[in-house]
């Protein structure tokens, strides 16, 4: 059909400009540095970070639980935008996977970044003990994985099939494996019947699946004693917070794409201002979490709490609260409520600094509460009343950041991002309803 | 005549140089050997060993003289490790109205426990809830609670409960995810965060290495201690089940530390043995954070009618530092 | 001819002379070789006698009634300023009495300088004619320690207890008498004590002399916890300088049954993975399972579309 050959040649993934091969490189650059930091970690042991028996995690676990958030922008975006029947979505919902797949993968592999002995990991699930909420994540975490790549991959096989054609005679090899991968789709109606009712399947399980990975995630805090972190909102707090994540670093992403790959037409103002419109609703509600968790300290509360609270205000971690809080939250908030503020380019800086207010937001959930335990800290070295973490754990971290985007990259590349068969549905359904009215 | 004379004194002569050689030489030969047969008496081979007496110095004893001393009591009941000696449970009163933070617990503990790192397992606090109330010591070891929240949250069964109260570590098992340090609400779980530093084979690592070898790893915590794993105070179930006190009770100078079993109803310091019920009842005796419900196994008896100052502990107190290092 | 006597003779008077010089003069270096060797040998044990330290040894005797007899030695030094336990020294332990000397036993001290010697009763000693039973400790000395022998005197004392209910309180009634005279010991310290694990547990009033009837009566408060209520009582003569230490043992069930309070059979949030709680095996797993059914089932439905 002449449509989707148009629809097909505009969204074929295309080999990358400078750009994207210098972009490709310092990925594997940092990823490459990073991983000879964690080989010099297993040798010499934790040591290397700058942790200590009172911060005892540190940016492994908020990076853990900043990838763990925005993995729920599978969820957010193609579960409940599609089950309230936001059409728009169809663009943006495979980056919106891929996003998904690549934050959930880095999430399990950060997490053994952070072991004393990743030589016993087995042990995790040779010894696996019920009653830990590290096993409930050791659960949930490979079963997330497998559901974003079946939600990713169901709606692929049309698309697949379409790309063995286009490719067949300028790339025949690449077009084998377009061929192979789509399972023989022929968009035969016994097949479409399939299709669509699993991704109907998925896409309502992954709702739950998603609700259960940001709680577990949430409840390996609030199970625990400490001040910051016993808070029966944990869960309702992740929830929201992932969205958050998520929500920006998809915008932040879909902005890339766009002018890289010159999708305007595809993904348009309106799409943004949605976009806009959904990153606004997620932020005020997170807002009004952070109200109910920050604000009722300084009202009433215990002595440990305000001591919290106070750090976090006045203290020593009061610049980077107020950056995360303001920066973060309130200034989005405010830019998006307006219209001009949900043109493309406004969006893309906004959907960063939500992306970098979330990740300093994790560090901010971890390390203060860490730091003020219930019997005073003593005849410990003066060094471990503080932490920053070391060289070592930025290389770590930054590592595992450009896997994530070398994933995202790599998908990128080889996958049409914007679903085309979908969209060739969707532009024959307009036109047919155009007819109609005409 | 001459001639004779002549040969008779060259005979004597010669002969003589030649007997007084051989007797010199023969008598230094003789001084020789008999110094060296004494050397051997004395020192019967030239190696030593490096070992730990039981009052933690050093000394240095012929590797003759040390014999393999078969454990003695090991014997009566063998019992499951990760279940513990029957019919015990153990706990432990300090009592914070004779502390005077003379830190020999600590000192004890660090060279039993061979510990190298820069956290001591058990710490003697100065203690001051608000600028209105009494300063005091408080020594805290693991409390080995009986509802324990480190327990509930480990991953692999590497920190467990016991029935006899111990709550121990395999650290064969734990795979370092500090899961359990962050759930402690008494912070006193300590982290290998690098290769203990025992140094090169020193006497100390072997003699260690013999004990870890004879016994299960489970009841000789730190014994050694491994990269990337956790440790803490465990009651010195090694030492308990010879029916001696821990280190740290025996240690102490003023008595502050008492040690015994629960269901005996029966504590001592070493010097006096109690009534447990009793002595919690007339000294009031309370548990630290009883609200978070960790029902743990150490009583305090408060600081009231001192004995000591707390002022005099104030010359012993090393805010940044628990661990003596060697030099 | 006389040139050749005279030197014949010469030859042999020079002989003489010279073999008399020889024996003067082997005999001298004999001498100056002794000297040699006596010095050194000399010097030898003089420089042994210089270096060795005095061992102290402690003794204490110990009698179980209607049991064994034992004595705790203890050797320790003062070595550089220092009490230094002395470990692995054979000592000697020997009985005297009338002039005659039996070894009772030989023993080695352990790592921390003690050692006990246990005879099964103290029939195995002989006293001599003042009903006084005399022991010597003796350690022959080593290298670098001196010799020493201790000897040490007692007589023999029973203690006679019992476990006596008087208005339904429970009293440990004991009699110390002399074995010999059979005659009652009149105000000597008696220490009533539960046998427990670390220390034993003294009731009573914290002094217990014997009054004129050599006796003592303790009462036994109710609610002593022990294994199935069983409780061992210990009447001991604590190192009297005449009888030693006599300990008599009573095991009666006056105490309290000891109930297990551990939580370890129990299914709960910190028990092993065996115990854990039933809500948190069933719903979890239930999650989990009805999570990988579909997950599974849409796997199945890949291949389906492979096929058609």
């Amino acid at each position: 059909m002449k449509n989707t050959d148009k629809l097909t040649k505009d969204l074929a993934p295309r080999k990358f400009g400078k750009a994207g091969v210098i972009w490709t490189w310092s990925l594997i650059v940092i990823s490459v540095l990073g991983i000879i930091a964690y080989i010099d970690q297993v040798i010499k042991g934790q040591m290397v970070t700058n942790m200590n028996d009172y911060a005892l995690w540190g940016i492994y676990i908020s990076n853990f639980v900043f990838f763990v958030a925005t993995s729920f922008v599978g969820t957010v975006t193609v579960a409940v935008l599609r089950l309230t029947n936001n059409s728009w979505r169809t663009p943006i919902v495979r980056i919106a996977e891929i996003i998904s797949l690549a934050s959930i993968i880095m999430a399990g592999i950060t997490i053994m970044i952070d072991m004393g002995r990743p030589d016993r990991l087995l042990n995790l699930f040779i010894h696996a003990r019920l009653q830990s909420p590290i096993t409930w994540d050791v659960i949930i975490i490979p079963t997330y994985i497998v559901i974003s790549l079946l939600l990713l991959y169901f709606p692929l096989l049309p698309d697949l099939a379409l790309l063995k054609k286009h490719y067949k005679k300028t790339k025949p090899k690449l077009s084998k494996w377009y061929g192979k991968l789509s399972l023989n789709w022929t968009g035969s109606d016994a097949q479409k019947k399939i299709q669509l009712k699993s991704i109907h399947i998925i896409a309502i399980l992954t709702i739950p699946a998603g609700f259960m990975l940001q709680t577990i995630d949430a409840w390996l805090f609030s199970t625990l004693f400490r001040v910051g972190w016993d808070s029966t909102n944990m869960g309702a707090y992740f929830i929201s917070g992932a969205s958050v994540a998520g929500v920006g670093a998809l915008v932040a992403v879909v902005y890339v794409i766009q002018k890289a790959y010159k999708l305007e037409d595809y993904i348009t103002d309106y799409h943004f201002d949605k976009l806009g419109k959904f990153l606004v609703l997620t932020c005020l509600i997170y807002l009004y979490f952070n109200i109910n968790e920050y604000l009722l300290p300084q009202l009433t509360s215990k002595k440990e709490e305000i001591t919290h609270a106070n750090v976090l205000f006045t203290g020593e971690y009061a610049p980077l609260f107020w950056f995360v809080t303001v920066g973060g939250l309130v200034i989005p908030i405010i830019v998006l409520l307006f219209k001009k503020g949900r043109k493309p380019l406004p969006m893309f800086l906004i959907g960063l600094l939500v992306v970098l207010g979330s990740w300093w937001k994790r560090y901010l959930i971890v390390t203060p509460t860490l730091l003020h335990p219930f019997l005073p800290i003593q005849g410990v070295p003066e060094s471990w009343r503080h932490y920053f973490p070391s060289l070592h754990e930025w290389l770590i971290t930054a590592a595992t950041l450009a896997m994530a985007l070398l994933i995202i990259t790599i998908l990128v590349r080889y996958l049409p991002v914007i679903p085309i068969q979908r969209t060739a549905e969707e532009r024959e359904l307009l036109k047919k309803e155009e007819n109609n009215k005409s | 005549m001459e001639n004779n004379k002549k040969n008779s004194r060259r005979y004597f002569l010669g002969n003589g140089l030649k007997l007084s050689l051989a007797t010199a030489l023969g008598t230094i030969g003789l001084a020789k050997f008999t110094s060296k047969l004494k050397a051997k008496t004395d020192n019967n081979t030239v190696e030593t060993m490096e070992l730990m007496t039981t009052d933690g110095t050093l000394i240095e004893v012929d590797t003759s003289e040390v014999v393999d001393v078969k454990h003695s009591k090991d014997h009566k009941k063998k019992y499951n490790l990760r279940e513990g000696m029957p019919n015990r449970k153990f706990v432990m009163v300090i009592d914070l109205a004779k502390c005077k933070n003379a830190l020999k617990c600590q000192i004890a503990c660090n060279k039993h426990h061979y510990i190298t790192g820069d956290h001591a397992w058990i710490k003697v606090y100065k203690m001051q809830e608000d600028e209105d109330t009494a300063p005091y010591w408080m020594p805290t070891t693991c409390m080995h609670c009986d509802h324990p929240a480190c327990v509930t949250v480990c991953p692999v069964d590497a920190t467990f409960k016991r029935r006899d109260g111990l709550v121990l570590i395999d650290n064969e098992r734990c795979i370092g995810c500090r899961f359990c340090m962050a759930a402690c609400p008494y912070s006193t779980r300590v982290f290998n965060w690098s290769e203990p530093a025992y140094g090169e084979e020193t006497e100390i690592t072997m003699n260690m290495h013999m004990q870890h070898v004879e016994h299960n790893s489970i009841e000789f915590t730190g014994m050694p201690s491994v990269k990337g794993t956790v440790d803490k105070c465990d009651f010195c179930p090694h030492t308990i089940k010879e029916n001696i006190l821990p280190h740290c009770v025996t240690a102490c100078p003023n008595g502050v530390f008492y040690f015994g079993d629960k269901y005996e109803d029966t504590v001592t310091n070493g010097e006096e043995t109690l009534r447990l019920s009793k002595l919690i009842v007339d000294k009031h005796g309370y548990r630290l954070m009883e609200g978070l419900g960790t029902k743990p196994s150490v009583y305090y008896l408060p600081p009231v009618d001192r004995l000591v100052d707390f002022e005099d502990g104030l010359k012993d107190f090393t805010d940044f530092k628990s661990v003596d290092k060697p030099e | 001819m006389n040139l050749i006597r005279k030197n014949n003779e010469n030859h042999i008077i020079n002989r003489d002379i010279a073999s008399k010089s020889l024996l003067k003069i082997r005999y001298f270096f004999l001498m100056v070789l002794s000297v040699f060797l006596l010095s050194i040998s000399l010097n030898n044990l003089w420089a042994q006698e210089v270096q060795k330290h005095r061992v102290r040894i402690r003794t204490d005797y110990v009698k179980i009634m209607d049991g064994e007899v034992y004595f705790d030695i203890k050797a320790n030094s003062r070595i550089n300023k220092r009490n230094v336990n002395i470990s692995n020294i054979e000592l000697i332990v020997t009985n005297e009495f009338d002039d005659e000397e039996i070894e009772l036993g030989r023993v080695k001290t352990n790592m921390k300088g003690e050692s006990r010697l246990i005879l099964k009763s103290l029939s195995v000693i002989r006293p001599d004619s003042t009903k006084t039973y005399n022991v010597v400790v003796q350690f022959k000395g080593n290298d670098t320690l001196k010799s020493v022998s201790k000897s040490i005197n007692f007589k023999d004392a029973i203690i006679e207890a019992n476990l006596i209910t008087k208005d339904s309180i429970n009293y440990i009634s004991a009699t110390l008498k002399d074995a010999n005279s059979n005659s009652v010991i009149v105000g000597e310290l008696l220490d009533v004590q539960i046998q427990r694990l670390f220390r034993p547990l003294k009731i009573g009033e914290e002094f217990n002399n014997t009054d004129d009837n050599g006796s003592i009566l303790v009462p036994v408060e109710d609610g002593i916890p022990g294994v199935d209520g069983m409780l061992t009582f210990e009447i001991v003569l604590n190192e009297s300088d005449d009888y030693g230490t006599v300990k008599d043992l009573i095991s009666a069930p006056v105490g309290i049954p000891i109930v297990d309070e551990s939580t370890f059979d129990d299914r709960e949030m910190w028990s092993p993975r065996s115990k854990t709680p039933l809500y948190l095996l069933i719903i979890p797993n239930l999650l989990t399972f009805g999570m990988w059914v579909i997950i599974v089932y849409l796997i199945m439905n890949l291949f389906k579309i492979v096929k058609s």
